[in-house]
């Protein structure tokens, strides 16, 4: 794009920028739940914060994308739950697979002194394939209606609740 | 009546119709084994909902917020450079960075009443692009065969680390103004301006030998430069390929 003898665009900016600090508005109320999403997700606070920092960024060079008809809080778990792919691969890429779960207790951040229940909760969401635990995130963490979370997956609704249920079997018997 | 575990599920999520739901509850109602494996669903989901729950209410990390706020900063006339290009060495003190950014500051103010006009600069998404004569100058202009009376005075020219193109330019119309610039999608994107001495601005030779360019730009530059400066005839293909890398 040029840059010259565009005195037109000030107008186009003044309005870009006002929906851009309206989006950081929005963001920043978002930031609990994104947290937490990005939480059943790496599970280890500190890679969980990476995760919404990622997904911040991501989102203010490229919030021109976000349709004025979608909701800003789906849009957002969808470029978390990318980055968390991202990431995912490129730990397999580089030969750290994650953390067997028997060691997740012992490398769970020493930080959050989580009572043992929880932690057995994350064992067993750890444990869980890639697919299934971001359904159960989205569908049983989050709240999220199944149109809703299927939407942000990009599958049909069929998917979404087969991989929910897969999900919710593993964990129950996990749990048990 | 069997259901399968795929639709006790969805009625323990209420994600079903009301016919389908009534059906469920009457199978319920009669069959204990069936309003077990509801109830499972529930609290299943209750346990794992819960577990999470206090995430809600930890205090957000300072490094979440911070990109959030920018925003607020630009506001106020001091257009922040961009997260994460360092335009300092690390060797830089902390100083220098201070006293660029309230040059900056300064810099932005002198030019903000033309902001909105036909100034050297314009700002979008958070940064501040060149525009009117000064990215003319950036897209067209060859140091190498510049008169010394252009109002703009390109410095070096250079590939950044990151393999954008970044020159180094002075300013003396109106201002004597220093600054580096790097070229991306939209256009050349500062990320240093400074007010340069005046008796130097009015010198014509730019060479980086005896440069005249104020030392927090020639740092900015000896941070972010890969391999040496673009010679004339590096100068002018990359003037060609429209500074792409």
């Amino acid at each position: 794009m040029e840059e010259n003898g565009r005195e037109d665009r000030t107008s186009d900016i003044t309005a870009m920028r006002e929906s851009n600090e309206a989006l950081r508005e929005e963001i920043v109320s978002m930031l609990p739940r994104l947290r937490r999403f990005a939480r059943a997700l790496a599970r280890n606070t500190h890679d969980a914060d990476d995760l919404v920092q990622i997904a911040i960024e991501r989102a203010l060079t490229r919030w021109q994308q976000l349709r004025p008809d979608s909701n800003p809080l789906s849009w957002l778990f969808g470029i978390l739950r990318n980055a968390w792919l991202d990431e995912a691969r490129g730990r397999a890429r580089r030969g750290r697979l994650f953390a067997p779960a028997e060691r997740a207790e012992q490398i769970a951040d020493p930080l959050t002194s989580a009572p043992a229940s929880v932690l057995v909760v994350e064992d067993a969401l750890a444990r869980l394939p890639q697919e299934q635990r971001i359904a159960v995130a989205l569908v049983l963490i989050e709240g999220l209606s199944y149109a809703e979370a299927a939407e942000i997956l990009g599958v049909p609704m069929g998917t979404l609740t087969s991989r929910l249920a897969r999900g919710r079997a593993a964990l129950q018997s996990l749990l048990s | 009546m069997d259901f399968s575990d795929e639709i006790l599920m969805a009625y323990a999520d209420e994600e079903l119709e009301p016919a389908q739901r009534a059906a469920i509850e009457q199978a319920m109602a009669g069959d204990p084994e069936i309003a077990r494996r509801v109830a499972a669903h529930r609290a299943l989901r209750e346990r794992i909902r819960g577990a999470y729950e206090p995430v809600l209410r930890e205090a957000i990390p300072g490094r979440l917020l911070e990109p959030l706020r920018e925003r607020s900063a630009d506001r106020d006339n001091v257009i922040p450079l961009r997260r994460g290009a360092r335009p300092l060495g690390r060797s830089a003190s902390r100083w220098t960075a201070l006293a660029a950014s309230l040059l900056l500051g300064a810099v932005i103010a002198l030019f903000a009443d033309r902001l909105g006009g036909v100034g050297p600069f314009a700002t979008r998404d958070g940064r501040l692009l060149a525009r009117g004569a000064l990215a003319t100058a950036l897209n067209r202009q060859l140091a190498s065969s510049q008169g010394p009376q252009a109002p703009v005075q390109i410095g070096v020219s250079y590939r950044a680390k990151d393999g954008e193109y970044c020159r180094t330019f002075t300013l003396r119309n109106g201002a004597a103004l220093a600054g580096l610039a790097c070229h991306d999608a939209q256009g050349w994107r500062m990320q240093m301006l400074v007010q340069a001495p005046a008796e130097r601005a009015a010198g014509a030779q730019y060479r980086r030998a005896a440069s005249p360019l104020p030392s927090a730009i020639l740092q900015a530059v000896e941070a972010g430069i890969s391999g040496e400066p673009l010679d004339a005839r590096e100068e002018a293909r990359a003037r060609s390929s429209g500074w792409r890398p």
